[in-house]
């Protein structure tokens, strides 16, 4: 397909606003696939991104379309991930792209990922093709949230299309809009090969699929191609465009969008973002000579947390199902943890606390593991008084507080996109967990955008769950990494029976290591079962004990009459009761349910 | 004299009828009513005992315990026909302990004197409480009066064998409380006790009462305190506790050994021994399988009917074949409940073909190291048995010896 015939774009919105719906319709109206085909929100494929409603995986169709000049367009849709957590997955997508089309639910008006998204894409000069879902419903207002859409992006009302993705009203006036509207793709035919890695996915027989867009130059299958930032030769096995399914073709051209078979077997080769070129050139002019793309950036998580089997024999189905997933995601990396309290398991860091839910789901439901994750944690910037630095993800690692200049912490610019009479609510959660107030706009009459800082160890202490809970769901949230700052930071740590539990420490600011001590304490003393002796808790900060509760003995444990020689119900009793000793950590010589563990995970909540 | 390993047989005889039902009981029992349904499921009885001892061509039987629900609410001559059909269809042995379970509100004398010429030579009575008011909140039928007026007629009825039943740490009972109930029951001087402390049963009246808050959950701490008075007191009084929950009259038994007034019926349970189940939703454990008779009378008659040999009224979701690990952790399970007697090694050997020490190294010393288990020494062999202080946490003890 000659270049000028190519349109390349994405769809942004909120979470169910829409955007699969949308994709789904316009497979459908291009015949990309038929009725038959058609199941619902095709390019969700995993079951789990089919329950959550988010895409995780990005995904890139051609679609074929003769538009009503009589010309035929080859169209490529990119899917985005559709979670804050991935925006460095989505900016690859977005770089991909030259236009986008803007979803905003007719119903609900512009929320926090609306506008996310929105100004990434216009930080990559795309094309912004808005359009209003869900024009369907009875409660829909087009007009009122066009007007919000010309207030706050400055894009003109009229602009905006009226759109239903479940009926396909208005989905035809927007194909024609993309083949107006949206640029042709720029790059040079003849120059070098370079083509953008935005995605990734793993095969067992042909290794990674690296997705790709074209930019200048052609990729075809008999040439050998180079990765720049890994610095990885790869030998095509294939190259081919996604239709939706893969299909192999000679070469993938200027300013198409399509896929290499890499052969190569970790995902951590072909990293999104990366440069793909060809072996040839870099071996004849040196890789001084080709410019990378802009826009790499290493993975970076932000969120660690360790995850122990619940049954230690599990520990080797644990490291394998960690394997397996990350050869589908590179950005989940892990490395072995042995915790006193709880075993052998992994130190895991993921990009955020979805992430991190995601990836716990799919070991539970997926790998079929029992699993124990500890509180999360983020990475803490340590200067000693020796002036070294060094970098700590778990609050066990962190040295002897007479060692410790500072502690620095990640804070993250936060933007809470709220109705106004959650106001005061808002405020107050977010201002009980560290945040710094910036500023406050009205949107509308009735919506309000809030900007805060607020530490990221404050944020993922179920932060977002009580947003929603104080707006009643309303609120949506967006935010970004701000930078490190030092804080009065100590390590809170909790002895049971006089043995520090490590899986158990946690690091937190001062003046909330009283009542989170206090807290964590009255739970863990209602969750560990009396033992045949009592059991003395205590939460600590260095060698001072700043709360106490005891587990009081058990003293009595029988079962009941043996009724009429139903024994098999007796050992069935006794049999899970087993199970749950089984379940349980042992600290010393005291027996800790799974349950003790997650209580760390509810402090923030009072 | 090695009890572990002698052949006993006994039979459990369901009688799923009550006048009322219990705030607590989660038994296999229905309010009594038609008539009809009540002779139906006697002659269901009858065929199943028939076909039982056919089957397994008229063993010895050395035991019978009519349970339920409540048998005296079957006629006196309903009961003896049953009796006298056992003797025929089985080999019942001249010294057999025949059972019956009672309700104290309708112990006639003339009644009880029918039932012990019948040939029923033990009583097993559901006091429960010598307080009203505590008797009233069980929805017991009868009154402290009628109890003693029953263990009197017992008495007078030829009964040498009577047990009481009494039921400890009911909501808001305090320790002086029970301990009044405990010395009525001495008083009466029975032959054998059974006392249990109350559990909230899911699906009962009592456990909905509690999940409402309107009946505070009974608090385990006193529990142990009633538990610990209870050994205290029926030691003195002359008792001797040879199970976690049954105390027999003393006849100067060596340590180590069960009293003769113990419950010989329950006593192949706690032994691994075995036993038939008669009736609807009855257990039985023959040469190591189990099984349950389908649950529902009406169920239970429509099996029998129909069917023919041991088994008939079998519900297959309920049969097991007992594996090896299965019989020893059982047998470990019931025999530590036998506080005196124990678990003895050597019967275990002798029957499971490996030695107790070496297949449940782990699960013993657990006991030893904490004082919940103690080795004795018997004229057949060392014996593993509960401490006092096992009796209280005795799962603690048995659930090592589970899978
Ligand atoms: N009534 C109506 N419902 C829609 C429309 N578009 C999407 N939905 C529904 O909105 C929900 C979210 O849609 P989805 O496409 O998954 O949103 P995404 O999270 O942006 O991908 C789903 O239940 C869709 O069926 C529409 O035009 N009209
Ligand atoms: S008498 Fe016994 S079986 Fe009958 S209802 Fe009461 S507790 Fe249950
Ligand atoms: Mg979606």
């Amino acid at each position: 397909m000659d270049q000028t015939h190519i349109r390349n774009f994405c769809i942004i919105a909120h979470i169910d606003h829409g955007k699969s719906t949308l994709a789904d319709r316009m497979l459908q109206r291009t015949g990309t696939i038929s009725e038959r085909e058609m199941q619902e929100q095709f390019l969700d494929g995993m079951d789990l991104e089919r329950e959550k409603g988010v895409t995780i995986k990005a995904s890139a169709v051609r679609m074929a379309y003769t538009a009503n000049d009589g010309q035929a367009y080859q169209l490529n849709l990119i899917d985005t991930p559709g979670h804050v957590d991935f925006t460095y997955e989505v900016s690859r997508a977005l770089a991909a792209c030259e236009g986008a089309i803007l979803v905003v639910d007719a119903t609900q008006g512009i929320q926090a990922q609306t506008l996310a998204n929105l100004y990434l894409a216009l930080d990559y000069d795309l094309e912004i093709i808005p359009v209003v879902n869900k024009v369907d419903l009875a409660s829909a207002r087009p007009d009122e949230v066009a007007q919000e859409i010309e207030d706050l992006i400055g894009l003109d009302a009229a602009d905006v299309l009226p759109v239903s993705a479940k009926t396909g009203v208005g989905v035809d006036a927007l194909l024609e809009k993309l083949v107006e509207r949206v640029p042709s793709p720029k790059g040079d035919p003849t120059a070098p090969p370079r083509a953008l890695i935005f995605d990734s996915h793993y095969d067992a027989y042909k290794g990674v699929i690296a997705y790709i867009r074209v930019v200048d130059g052609k990729l075809n299958k008999k040439d050998d191609l180079y990765l720049m930032a890994t610095k990885k030769i790869v030998e095509p096995l294939e190259v081919g465009i996604f239709q939706p399914g893969m299909k192999p073709i000679n070469q993938v051209n200027t300013g198409e969008v399509g896929y290499v078979a890499t052969g190569l077997k970790t995902i951590r080769d072909v990293r999104v973002g990366d440069t793909l070129t060809l072996q040839s050139f870099v071996e004849e002019y040196g890789t001084d000579k080709i410019k990378r793309l802009p826009g790499y950036e290493p993975i970076k998580p932000m969120v660690f947390a360790g995850f122990f089997p619940t049954e230690s024999d599990d520990y080797t189905l644990l490291k394998d199902a960690l394997e397996k997933l990350q050869l589908n995601d590179a950005s989940l990396i892990y490395e072995p943890e042995t915790s006193q309290a709880l075993g052998f398991g992994f130190r895991v860091g993921f990009l955020g606390l979805f992430h991190m839910e995601i990836i716990q789901e799919r070991l539970e439901r997926e790998y079929d593991l029992d699993l124990l994750a500890t509180a999360p944690s983020v990475e803490y910037e340590i200067m000693r008084k020796d002036g070294e630095v060094i970098i700590i993800d778990n609050p066990a690692d962190l040295p002897d507080p007479n060692h410790i200049d500072t502690i620095a912490e990640p804070w993250m610019h936060i933007s809470i996109y709220s109705p106004a009479d959650y106001i005061g609510p808002i405020m107050e959660i977010t201002t009980r967990r560290r945040g710094e107030y910036i500023k406050m706009e009205y949107l509308d009459e009735t919506r309000v955008l809030m900007e805060y800082l607020i530490p990221l160890s404050e944020m993922i202490v179920d932060y977002y769950d009580q947003l929603k809970s104080v707006t009643r769901g309303y609120a949506s949230l967006d935010y970004r990494f701000d930078n490190y700052r030092p804080g009065d930071l100590v390590k809170l740590d909790v002895l049971v029976n006089g043995e520090p539990v490590d899986a158990l420490s946690i690091i937190v600011h001062r003046e909330q290591s009283y009542p989170r001590g206090q807290k964590l304490v009255s739970k863990l003393k209602d969750v560990i079962p009396r033992q045949m002796f009592v059991v003395p808790i205590q939460a600590a900060v260095g060698k001072k004990v700043i709360s106490r509760a005891n587990v009081k003995a058990m003293r009595k444990d029988v079962l009941a009459k043996c009724y009429g020689g139903d024994i098999t119900r007796k050992r069935k009793l006794l049999e899970k009761q087993k199970k749950g000793k089984k379940r349980m950590k042992m600290v010393g010589s005291v027996e800790i349910p799974q349950e003790a563990f997650m209580t760390v995970l509810s402090l923030g909540d009072d | 004299m090695n009890p572990n390993i002698a052949p006993m047989l006994g039979m459990y005889v369901h009688i799923p009828w009550c006048p009322t039902r219990c705030i607590y009981c989660d038994f296999n029992t229905y309010v009594e009513g038609n008539p009809d349904l009540k002779a139906g499921y006697q002659a269901a009885l009858l065929r199943e005992i028939r076909e039982s001892g056919s089957s397994l061509k008229r063993p010895p039987l050395n035991t019978i315990f009519f349970g339920g629900g409540t048998p005296t609410t079957l006629d006196p001559t309903q009961l003896i026909k049953l009796v006298d059909t056992v003797s025929a269809a089985f080999n019942l042995q001249a010294d057999a302990e025949i059972t019956t379970e009672a309700n104290p509100g309708t112990l006639s004398l003339s009644y009880l004197r029918e039932l012990r010429q019948g040939g029923i030579n033990r009583l097993s009575m559901g006091v429960q409480s010598f307080s009203d008011y505590e008797l009233k909140f069980l929805s017991r039928l009868h009154n402290s009066r009628e109890a003693r007026k029953a263990v009197e007629n017992a008495r007078a009825a030829g009964f040498e064998n009577v047990s009481l039943d009494l039921i400890f740490n009911l909501p808001q009972q305090t320790l002086e409380q029970w301990l009044s109930n405990l010395y009525e029951a001495i008083k009466l001087e029975p032959d054998h006790l059974s006392i249990y402390s109350l559990i909230v049963e899911p699906g009962t009246p009592l456990h909905r009462q509690v999940a409402q808050g309107n009946v505070p959950q009974p608090d385990d701490d006193v529990a142990a305190d009633m538990y610990a008075a209870t050994i205290d007191t029926l030691a003195q009084a002359g008792y001797m506790q040879y199970e976690i929950s049954n105390w027999a009259k003393s006849k100067g038994e060596p340590d180590w050994e069960t009293p003769a007034l113990a419950s010989a019926h329950n006593l192949i349970y706690w032994r691994n021994q075995s036993y038939l189940g008669i009736g609807a939703g009855a257990f039985g454990t023959v040469n190591g399988k189990r099984w349950a008779n389908v649950k529902r009378p009406q169920s239970y008659m429509g099996r029998v009917g129909t069917g023919g040999r041991l088994g008939l009224a079998r519900d297959e979701a309920t049969f097991e074949t007992l594996t090896p690990q299965t019989a020893m952790a059982e047998h470990m399970m019931l025999g530590l409940r036998l506080v005196r007697e124990g678990v003895n090694s050597q019967a275990f050997e002798a029957r499971f073909g490996v030695a107790l020490e070496a297949q449940y190294a782990e699960a013993v010393a657990y006991g030893l190291e904490r004082n919940l288990t103690e080795w004795i020494d018997s004229p057949t062999g060392p014996r593993l048995r509960l401490t006092r202080q096992g009796r209280f946490l005795a799962n603690q003890v048995s659930v090592q010896f589970v899978e």
